[in-house]
């Protein structure tokens, strides 16, 4: 296992809040980032995520706990003694500095020599493709290029770490993509400690070493985007990551579960008679011809989207999201047909 | 969520330039506001048996002083509503009319004009005109009996004279306002009118609030118009502290008197805070966005703005040229024959009066110029303990009337452990305590509107929180800078209401000789160094604005270029 970089050691932020008086933006976060790791704080609006990270850039004190970088106790040191490199949501480019100034900025400030500075510079914009854009301003620049302005800038005085705080939210959904795409590449190549804070589950996924998703200021589950998928620890995880169903399953024996009447051979280790929630993909539900089935399902709508197409089907007293990916080969069903609903115990994942 | 940074002294402690900074204000404002202000009330409050409240007890139950007080509050109302008003018809116009250079230039000068000049030039170019040997009233209508002072004619010049300061307070606000916002509201389908009413003004609301404040603040504190124009049908408070002092002696009355003006300044500032406090209007950030030429005003509304404005400059340019034929004939109105004479007197015999003001003016610039931002800086940006209370102190000498800071001075500094009176000191400090305001709102203003995003990403970069002021904050805040030292200068050159009780045998003042002028009926001179002042102050802003040219602070854009005229 790699050296950890960042550690948060129960970490807390309260705020007045007009009206609920103190509240706590951040409540005992814990979290550790692996040297060369690219962490993402994922979560809603107002989960806290944002206060987290520019508590580890130093923009806000925690109230309680301690923060460090590179195994050094930062909670109390100013944000430009940190050796942070952060890239904000609106880029928060310089107005009235060039793009060379913008990216020369932090090495002026270190006092670094003038053919140095050239040299750095150069290579940081040719590393993000903006190689003859250095005597541009700012204002001249489309989105993605202040972006990568932005990205170059909080890069070329080899920080220990690399913050982002939502940086993609302002561009388009097409160059959304190919920007974390380079800031993967970029990342990688350099090797250097990230976290990552998006709200986006798809871009989290896409980008994260691992992912720590966050609700109320609390982080409630940590791990790799399949763990996270396939293992959701709570309904909250399961529901923002992806989409679900959630079921209300049965146990009618040691190895065997009812779901809306189907039984589903399924050890989940419960006592018989007791009622669990289960996490059900929408591509892990089969649908097929209802052969006898005790209960059978009624497709309510159907939603033809190219790669997959979605189903909502009625089970029971339940409503299921199905998505079927082979209707290239098989007639697509339509809508009031009955159909066979089947579970697959290894597409069944209980909450605790 | 960034507004939720805790004030605490570690972090301050942690900061070595953000602790200088703070602890050399405090210390200036301790020794030139409070301070005074102490031994003023020590003295309007006790006597050889200690305190007693007898001296404001009879000057409350005054109907006279009533009278004043209401009077005051009345004026000062009317020319902060006028004032923004004007100010506001011109900002507009010069943001959003798209006029050419040469009209924005003429707009400019002429609504600047007033604001260069001396006290009285405006009443002297009202008694010319309406008077009742008056140009407009007994020449061109053949009137009669006619009698330019009161309330009318008080308004008029305070509001022509102070409106200007609304302008430079609204200008850059609506400059910054992205016309993205107002064509987004235009594509939405909402008429002119309504965009205006909801998204223009609203946005421009702390400007609004913070125009109409410094206009109502600086009425109430104006006695040189009201010396000369009121007259004893409209008396006002400061010339009748003004006049308790230097026509009775009694300190202790004027004092008190004056110390009753506190009430409305005090309450008009508040009420400000907690109006424009709770709102946060971020429009210029790191992203820059298509910037548009406004389709939001209708051309014939366009057309207005600029005849409305270009009626106002009229009137302006018609004052000042009265002015100057007065300064360049032998008796207006009686003789009018050409002749250089009084140019001849104020260079000769006025000339200590002209080195003396050039001299303060020149040291109380870049002091009240840097102070301005500074604090603006501090308490827009930071977070320290206090920064509330330095807030408010920082204003009280502005919010003060110039009499009540004048007194003051004159009684802390008369002896040790600060002697200064009589000296140049004494005459830059009050100069830059009272006028520097304009500059610390000029800077919050303009910060309100500047993301802190910016701030964040200096010091992520390496840079403290000098480095970041100096190398970030500082060129998006030039335009409030040169807003603050133009102020500070221009002030110098014209102020009076303070620096009266101030002067000396050693270090006197011009305006102070226009008044000495004014009461020996002198008007010649009076007019000679009316204009000379205004040349002089021309000539420095026209020399400050080629500086902010030359910097280039996108951050008010467009307004940086002519922002105190051309």
């Amino acid at each position: 296992m790699a050296p950890i970089s960042i550690q948060l050691d129960r970490i807390s932020k309260r705020f007045d809040h007009t009206v609920k008086g103190e509240v706590y933006a951040v409540r005992e976060v814990s979290l550790a980032v692996e040297q060369g790791e690219l962490l993402t704080l994922l979560g809603p609006s107002g989960c806290g995520k944002s206060t987290t990270l520019r508590m580890i850039a130093g923009f806000e004190e925690p109230d309680e706990g301690t923060i460090s970088i590179a195994g050094k106790d930062v909670t109390h040191v100013l944000p430009n003694r940190r050796g942070i490199g952060f890239v904000f949501q609106n880029y928060a480019l310089f107005p009235h500095l060039s793009v060379f100034e913008n990216v020369a900025y932090g090495l002026r400030v270190q006092g670094r020599d003038g053919p140095a500075i050239a040299r750095a510079v150069g290579d940081v914009l040719e590393l993000v493709g903006l190689a003859h854009y250095d005597r541009q301003q700012p204002h001249q620049l489309s989105g993605g290029e202040q972006q990568r302005v932005a990205l170059a800038r909080a890069v070329v005085f080899q920080p220990e770490v690399l913050l982002f705080d939502e940086p993609l939210s302002n561009l388009d959904a097409k160059l959304r993509v190919e920007m974390r795409e380079q800031i993967r590449a970029l990342q990688k190549r350099i090797g250097i400690t990230t976290v990552y804070v998006t709200h986006d589950q798809e871009e989290a996924m896409a980008i994260s070493d691992r992912i720590a998703v966050m609700d109320r200021g609390e982080i409630v589950q940590q791990g790799s985007a399949d763990q996270l998928y396939y293992r959701p620890a709570s309904e909250f995880v399961a529901r923002f990551i992806g989409r679900t169903n959630i079921l209300p399953g049965r146990v009618v024996s040691a190895a065997e579960i009812e779901i809306e009447g189907l039984r589903i051979t399924l050890a989940t280790g419960r006592a018989t008679g007791e009622t669990v929630q289960l996490v059900v993909r929408p591509e892990m539900i089969e649908l097929g011809p209802s052969a006898g089935d005790p209960v059978e399902g009624r497709i309510a709508a159907r939603t033809f989207l190219g790669e997959k197409t979605d189903y909502l089907v009625t089970l029971g007293g339940s409503t299921l999201q199905v998505s079927a990916t082979d209707h290239y080969r098989r007639p697509p069903l339509d809508v009031g047909q009955p159909v066979g609903v089947r579970f697959h115990p290894e597409g069944l994942h209980v909450l605790a | 969520m960034a507004a939720g940074q805790t004030a605490s002294w570690r972090r301050v402690a942690a900061d070595p330039a953000l602790l200088t900074a703070i602890l050399a204000v405090w210390i200036l404002l301790l020794l030139f506001v409070l301070y005074p202000l102490a031994h003023l009330l020590e003295r309007a409050f006790f006597d050889e048996s200690g305190f007693t409240l007898e001296p404001l007890l009879a000057s409350l139950v005054d109907s006279g002083h009533q009278a004043a007080f209401f009077n005051s509050l009345i004026l000062a109302t009317a020319v902060g509503v006028l004032g923004t008003a004007l100010g506001f018809l011109f900002a507009l116009t010069a943001v959003r009319a798209g006029l050419s250079r040469h009209w924005l230039t003429f707009l400019d000068a002429a609504a600047l004009l007033p604001l260069v000049s001396p006290p009285f030039t405006t009443s002297i170019a009202i008694i010319f005109s309406f008077g009742p040997r008056g140009f407009i009233t007994h020449d061109l209508l053949g009137l009669t009996n006619v009698s330019a002072y009161g309330f009318w004619s008080t308004m008029s010049a305070e509001t022509l004279t102070y409106f200007p300061i609304a302008y430079l307070t609204l200008r850059p606000i609506l400059a910054a306002i992205d016309p993205n916002l107002e064509e987004m509201a235009f594509s939405l389908g909402g008429s002119r009118w309504r965009i205006f009413r909801t998204v223009t003004v609203p946005l421009a609301v702390p400007g609004f609030a913070n125009a109409f404040l410094l206009l109502f603040a600086a009425s109430l504190a104006d006695f040189a118009t009201p010396l000369i124009l009121a007259g004893n049908s409209f008396p006002v408070l400061p010339t009748q502290a003004y006049l308790q002092i230097t026509g009775l002696f009694d300190f202790k009355g004027g004092a008190v008197l004056s110390l009753i003006l506190l009430v409305p300044a005090v309450a008009v500032f508040l009420l400000q805070r907690a109006w424009v406090g709770r709102r946060t209007y971020v429009t210029v950030t790191g992203k820059v966005g298509q910037r548009s030429r406004s389709r939001a005003i209708a051309p014939w509304a366009s057309a207005l703005l600029v005849a409305a404005c270009v009626a106002v400059a009229v009137i302006i340019i018609y004052f000042y040229a009265l002015l100057l034929i007065a300064s360049l004939v032998v008796a207006f109105g009686a003789n009018n024959s050409f002749t250089l004479h009084h140019y001849e007197v104020i260079f000769t015999e006025g000339l200590p009066a002209i080195r003396d003001t050039l001299i303060i003016a020149a040291i109380g610039m870049p002091l009240g110029g840097f102070y301005g931002v500074l604090v603006g800086y501090l308490i827009a940006r930071r977070n320290f303990p206090g920064r509330r209370a330095m807030e408010l102190v920082a204003m009280i000498n502005y919010a003060l009337p110039g009499t009540i800071v004048g007194i003051a001075y004159l009684i802390a500094f008369n002896d040790p452990p600060v002697a200064l009176t009589g000296g140049v000191l004494i005459i830059v400090a009050c100069y830059v305590f009272r006028y520097s305001p304009t500059g610390i709102r000029a800077t919050v203003a303009l910060l309100q509107q500047i993301d802190r995003s910016l701030e964040e990403a200096s010091s992520s970069l390496g840079a403290g929180s000098g480095e970041t002021f100096r190398r970030i904050t500082l060129p998006l805040i030039a335009p409030a800078f040169f807003a603050g030292l133009g102020v500070v200068f221009i002030r110098s050159m014209t102020a009076i209401s303070a620096t009266i009780f101030l002067v000396s045998i050693s270090w006197t003042l011009i305006t102070v000789r226009i008044l000495e002028n004014m009461t020996e009926m002198a008007l010649g001179p009076a007019a000679a160094f009316s204009v000379f002042v205004i040349v002089v102050v021309f000539i420095v802003v026209a020399g400050l604005s080629a500086i902010l040219v030359r910097l280039r602070a996108p951050a008010a854009g467009a307004a940086a270029r002519s922002f105190l005229g051309g």
